[in-house]
């Protein structure tokens, strides 16, 4: 299982490099889908099946496709190939291996296997109901089942309602936006 | 009473008549729209003296992201005055607006709506971060407010200008939003908990990873200050600041440089503020001091060579964040009776009136004038001696003339640093105050002494008046009598 972290993470750092360095909009675009099924691997790992999947669809599949629309559509060509400025690459070498470090020194700071107090999960049991959660689901609790998309249903429409609604009107704000600065005339 | 999550639906649902309005009625005229935002936000303000918090016993989910403390309604209070505001300046700034919409001919005021409607989302997104008590509500009610500016700055689309501020702020608002949400996760798998009341809890448990490794613990702080650092314009994460206050619509660029910033030290206060009384403290105190007195030395010497008002108060904007970082530097140390929460909100009540007034003047001149140069303001006193008088006032409260808001804040500022013995910050703020004198200085003195290239005067309406008068008197009462702000922050 260790091996699949690993090479799951290999897979994603080297797509997202692949995104950053190529110069073709449509490789970047394929690298991110590569390093999308990469980050939902990891996901499936910890077991949270549903945002693994939801990963896949969305991003990889929905979001990405948009991108390759967005790019055929205004016919963007290859980068040409431009003047590098070495004064800033070397600066932003040196905030790389600055950042870099610093990490390393924080990771090696924690002793081995530990992994200090994790998130609460919900319990698995079906003594006490949940107020709200479906029948179903807790018959797949019972069973030992992980019902984690009525887990996530259930958590962010009660517990996390709130951050929801906010979201609600972010989305909206967005919309308003992209529809006035990319309108062609407006009337 | 009714609980207080009611202002914050009240400013979105306002939001939304609005919108639909101005879909819907066809030759509404648009000035309309801001007018009844102005209205409403009027109302929400007044109601906002009538809410109350969770009653005894009610464990509504909500209640553990969306705080009701007097720092809440206080900053509640301030995003609503500045929006109000920014709304009273939009209807001064129309002409420039309409001039760069490229909106149909036949239609001239396409596009004028939605820049009347928009900035109450993001004022309801700046009431959310004042309440935001849980990393998750936090983070959402940040992106609102940040999503909202991204549109607002590149409002003016035929403007090379406001595109240019307006790729410049997705990019580096993305960028820090990225490191912002890295620290949060940092924080969040050390402690276990989003909500800032049990984070703050479990650091009094030894057994906590939060104790135990203090290295992940301050990376995680840093890589925060970062993201916030970028929202509140601090050294060296102000890079994207003249340039984006220069290109966005003015109105705009004064949203920015008061909502966002006060949003962004009422959060970056909430976050920090457990970890000051904590094994973290020196490191974390050092950290702020060093990026405020950078803040401060920077911000004011580059304002010093500006030829452009806007940029002139870009600058300006940058320095008084320094100030105010160096308040919550103060937090683990100070003693006196006046304590950090209610200096920062002096600081920003003050600044909130001076920099409004400033940007509205900059408003009408630049609409009537066509100009945001300082040459544009020279013998001002001659075209408009009432808005002369106003921007003297607001710029010798921003230089820190005694008897003004300004002033006051400062020297609150000043004698924390003292009392914490942080001499070298002191010293470095004294330099930054003075080099604030001349800069503030040669706005007043362009307006008074120079003279107009010619004659033409400029007209006010009088909502204007009364807004910028009303902002006046705050200036003037803040700097003779700031007791009612510190108390409201008393223990």
């Amino acid at each position: 299982m260790e091996l699949l972290f690993y090479l799951f993470s290999a897979v994603m750092i080297l797509f997202g490099l692949g995104v950053v360095v190529s110069r073709n909009p449509v490789t970047s675009a394929l690298c991110l889908v590569m390093s999308f099924v990469g980050l939902a691997c990891l996901f499936i790992q910890l077991d949270a099946f549903f945002i693994g999947i939801i990963q896949i669809l969305v991003y990889a599949g929905a979001v990405m496709v948009l991108f390759l629309f967005i790019i055929m559509l205004l016919d963007l060509k290859a980068e040409e190939g431009r003047q590098i400025n070495y004064l800033a690459l070397a600066g932003g070498l040196i905030l790389c291996l600055v950042f870099v470090v610093q990490l390393g020194s924080v990771l090696t700071s924690f002793e081995a296997g530990d992994v200090g107090k994790t998130p609460q999960q919900p319990e698995m049991t079906t003594d006490k109901n949940p107020e709200g959660l479906s029948e179903l689901a807790m018959e797949r609790m019972a069973e030992k089942k992980l019902p984690d998309v009525h887990l996530v249903g259930w958590t962010l429409f009660t517990k996390y309602n709130f951050p929801l609604q906010v979201v609600a009107v972010l989305l909206l704000v967005s919309t308003i936006g992209v529809v006035l600065l990319s309108k062609r005339k407006l009337t | 009473m009714m609980p207080a999550y009611y202002l914050e639906a009240a400013v979105v649902i306002l939001g939304l008549v609005l919108m639909v309005m101005e879909a819907f009625v066809e030759k509404a005229d648009k000035s309309l729209i801001a007018k009844m935002g102005i209205v409403g936000l009027l109302v929400v303000l007044v109601s906002l003296f009538f809410v109350s918090g969770p009653a005894e016993g009610d464990d509504a989910p909500i209640w553990s992201f969306y705080a009701v403390d007097p720092m809440a309604l206080f900053y509640k209070g301030f995003a609503l005055v500045t929006t109000i505001l920014v709304l009273i300046m939009s209807l001064d700034y129309r002409s420039v607006l309409q001039h760069y919409m490229g909106a149909d001919q036949e239609k001239p005021g396409a596009g004028i709506g939605e820049f009347h409607y928009l900035p109450l989302f993001t004022c309801a997104g700046l009431m959310w971060m004042a309440s935001a008590k849980d990393i998750v509500s936090i983070f959402v009610a940040l992106e609102l407010v940040t999503i909202s500016f991204y549109v607002l700055v590149a409002f003016m689309r035929r403007n090379v200008g406001s595109l240019e501020a307006g790729v410049k702020y997705l990019i580096l608002g993305a960028l820090s939003t990225g490191f912002f949400v890295y620290g949060l996760t940092w924080l969040f798998g050390l402690s276990g908990e989003t909500e800032l009341s049990k984070i703050a809890a479990a650091l009094g448990n030894d057994d906590s990873a939060m104790v135990r490794y203090p290295k992940a613990l301050l990376f995680s702080l840093a890589m925060i200050l970062v993201g916030l650092g970028f929202k509140i314009a601090a050294v060296p994460f102000q890079i994207w600041v003249p340039d984006v206050y220069q290109g966005a619509p003015t109105p705009i660029t004064a949203f920015l440089s008061v909502g966002s910033k006060a949003a962004g030290f009422v959060v970056g206060y909430r976050i920090m503020e457990p970890f000051f009384a904590n094994h973290v403290a020196p490191q974390l105190v050092t950290l702020i001091l060093a990026i405020s007195g950078a803040t401060i030395l920077l911000g004011n010497l580059a304002a010093v060579a500006q030829e452009n008002f806007k940029r002139l108060l870009a600058y300006s904007s940058i320095s008084h964040a320094g100030f105010l970082l160096l308040a919550l530097g103060c937090s683990s140390s100070t003693t006196s009776p006046v304590n950090v929460e209610g200096v920062m909100a002096l600081y920003l009540g003050g600044y909130l009136a001076m920099t409004l007034v400033a940007f509205h003047v900059m408003c009408l001149v630049r609409a009537q004038l066509g100009s945001e140069d300082l040459s544009a303001y020279k013998g001002l006193s001659k075209r408009s001696p009432f808005l002369a008088g106003v921007l003297l006032v607001a710029m010798i409260s921003l230089a820190g003339v005694p008897f003004t808001a300004g002033f006051i804040g400062k020297m609150y500022v000043f004698l924390m640093a003292l009392q914490s013995r942080y001499f070298v910050i002191i010293a470095l703020a004294v330099v930054g105050v003075g080099a604030g004198f001349y800069y503030y200085l040669k706005v007043v003195r362009a307006m008074y002494w120079d003279d107009a290239a010619d004659d033409q005067s400029v007209q006010i309406s009088t909502l204007s008046k009364v807004a910028m008068l009303t902002m006046v008197a705050l200036i003037v009462i803040l700097g003779i009598y700031p007791t009612p702000i510190l108390n409201l922050f008393a223990a």
